[in-house]
């Protein structure tokens, strides 16, 4: 009887599993659907990391020759991963948008009265973000190769890159849901475009730390965008080491675990307020 | 028309104008909101800039090595180009609110719809301009030609928050909903970065420089930086007076343009 009952529950279990994960898979495939047919939202997000790396090498050109600069062949070989992470950082700012709009239209309130995992809200938004981050890694590396970058890290190094592309969109991705679940305006959330906007600029991003001096540096070392960054920069200029996996893998996902539970946090309460 | 008719005519024009901008002043004290980006993004873009790219003042050429000087004019610059767009977005709020229809209704010259938020945007340009210069000169930055060198800074500041200024009601009065704006900003952004934004024109390297040194905005940009990296000279000084002088009168003819087309 109780072997019985042991063989059900499990059983049970493992269908709550299946079906929690099917959900998840239709709620990321509805995040990424909506990008796909809505491209003004996308345009954005890959656009401007382009053209500021188009701008960056021009004007920047000569400075690879500068003391403290690393080693590269060309300015955009640097500007990579900071376009990368530019590129996922906007990228991710429109996931939390997306997740707030449903809050306001409704669209959110219907999922809870429906029999579906509340965790499958959250889960299957940031894996359409990852997928959109991984998507971005890879069509900057394909596009910026032609205009004469080489990525050092070979094949394996854009495959681990991609891979940070997306735990890096999950990372910020949490904050921006955690911020929409905790706000419910699609508003509020864009209103933190300009704070993600700050922290890149202190950051390593377009320029590296090691050139930079006094409070500025100090801030773009405390600062976890430096080091999202430079795990994929390392990669890309570097190339391949255990080291510089590492980094960046490892980084984005101690982000992500923060990010993570804040927006688990998020999403309790509003399930408990509504 | 006769001397005194015309004068009577200017007379209202500028009644109309200073009770517009007077109304456009009133709203920026009422809602802060709408005018604290125009002064942080400044602010910001002085720090961010000259902190990120302080190396490259190492590059051999660079005009100065304190690059706050080389990077507060610019943001001094977009500052004022996007605070002039800001009055692109005043206009379609007023279109869409049909506030603008009364204007248009009321007895008084058109010209005094555009010269008076143009009046309010030179205001507020004006008070921009001085904050960030004061925070700038906190973060190091350094005349290097005495009040002459200011004086080109808020001429370029001025000139350039009219040319946007009449870009963006332009701009507004065709388009007459909130999808004009994105085109206001995204051309106004791209002519500013295609320019010496960044560095100047002997450092650049690859098509920017080509594209740079046909941008009007790499005059005005030159213009504006003519007090921070050495002395006052004509030759750094025309360039920039016909560029802002010649787009200015391109742009406000083209709101004149926009603004006549509502009628029809």
């Amino acid at each position: 009887m109780t072997a019985t009952l042991t063989v059900q529950s499990t059983a049970a279990m493992n269908h709550n599993w299946r079906i929690g994960f099917r959900q998840t898979v239709a709620m990321s495939k509805r995040s990424i659907l909506a990008l796909v047919r809505q491209p003004a939202l996308v345009v954005p997000s890959m656009i401007f990391p382009l053209f500021f790396a188009a701008l960056g090498t021009s004007s920047f050109g000569r400075a690879i020759n500068l003391p403290g600069f690393p080693k590269v062949d060309s300015f955009l070989d640097f500007s990579l991963a900071g376009t990368i992470v530019q590129g996922v950082l906007f990228g991710s700012v429109q996931s939390g948008s997306a997740l707030a709009t449903d809050i306001e239209n409704g669209f959110f309130y219907r999922l809870m009265a429906a029999p579906s995992s509340r965790l499958s809200i959250l889960v299957g938004r940031l894996a359409g973000a990852a997928a959109y981050g991984a998507f971005q890694t890879l069509f900057f590396c394909l596009l910026l190769l032609p205009f004469g970058m080489s990525i050092k890290g070979g094949p394996l190094g854009v495959l681990v890159m991609v891979v940070s592309g997306g735990l890096i969109a999950i990372a910020i991705s949490g904050f921006m849901a955690a911020a929409a679940l905790k706000t419910g305006s699609s508003e509020a959330v864009q209103g933190i475009f300009p704070l993600v906007f700050i922290m890149l600029f202190f950051s390593s991003a377009f320029f590296p730390r090691q050139t930079m001096s006094g409070a500025y540096k100090h801030i773009a070392d405390f600062n976890p965008i430096s080091h999202l960054i430079e795990g994929m920069r390392d990669l890309c200029i570097d190339g391949l080491s255990s080291g510089a996996i590492a980094r960046a893998i490892l980084v984005p996902i101690a982000i992500m675990i923060v990010s993570f539970t804040v927006a688990l946090r998020a999403l309790a309460q509003r399930i408990t307020a509504q | 028309m006769n001397a005194t008719s015309t004068s009577e005519f200017a007379g209202t024009t500028m009644r109309s104008a200073s009770a517009l901008s007077m109304r456009a002043l009133r709203n920026t004290r009422r809602l802060p909101s709408t005018f604290l980006p125009t002064l942080a993004m400044p602010i910001f873009q002085s720090i961010a800039f000259a902190g990120t790219f302080f190396a490259i003042t190492k590059v051999p050429g660079f005009p100065t090595d304190r690059s706050i000087n080389w990077y507060m004019p610019l943001a001094v610059c977009m500052g004022s180009a996007f605070g002039g767009v800001g009055l692109g977005f005043s206009a379609i709020k007023d279109i869409e609110n049909g506030f603008f229809d009364r204007l248009r209704m009321a007895p008084t010259p058109r010209r005094s719809l555009i010269i008076g938020p143009l009046i309010s945007c030179w205001v507020r340009t004006l008070v921009v301009v001085t904050i960030v210069l004061l925070v700038s000169f906190g973060f190091g930055a350094r005349l290097t030609s005495g009040f002459v060198g200011l004086v080109m800074l808020y001429i370029s500041a001025i000139g350039l928050s009219t040319v946007a200024a009449g870009w963006g009601l332009g701009i507004a009065f065709r388009f007459r909903d909130m999808r004009g704006a994105a085109i206001m900003q995204l051309t106004l952004f791209l002519t500013m970065f295609l320019s010496s934004a960044q560095t100047p024109l002997n450092i650049m390297t690859g098509w920017l420089h080509t594209v740079a040194r046909y941008n009007p905005a790499t005059n005005i940009l030159r213009l504006s930086r003519q007090g921070f990296l050495g002395d006052v000279t004509w030759d750094g000084v025309w360039g920039g007076l016909v560029a802002l002088v010649g787009l200015s009168v391109l742009t406000l003819w083209f709101a004149r343009r926009g603004l006549d087309s509502l009628d029809r």
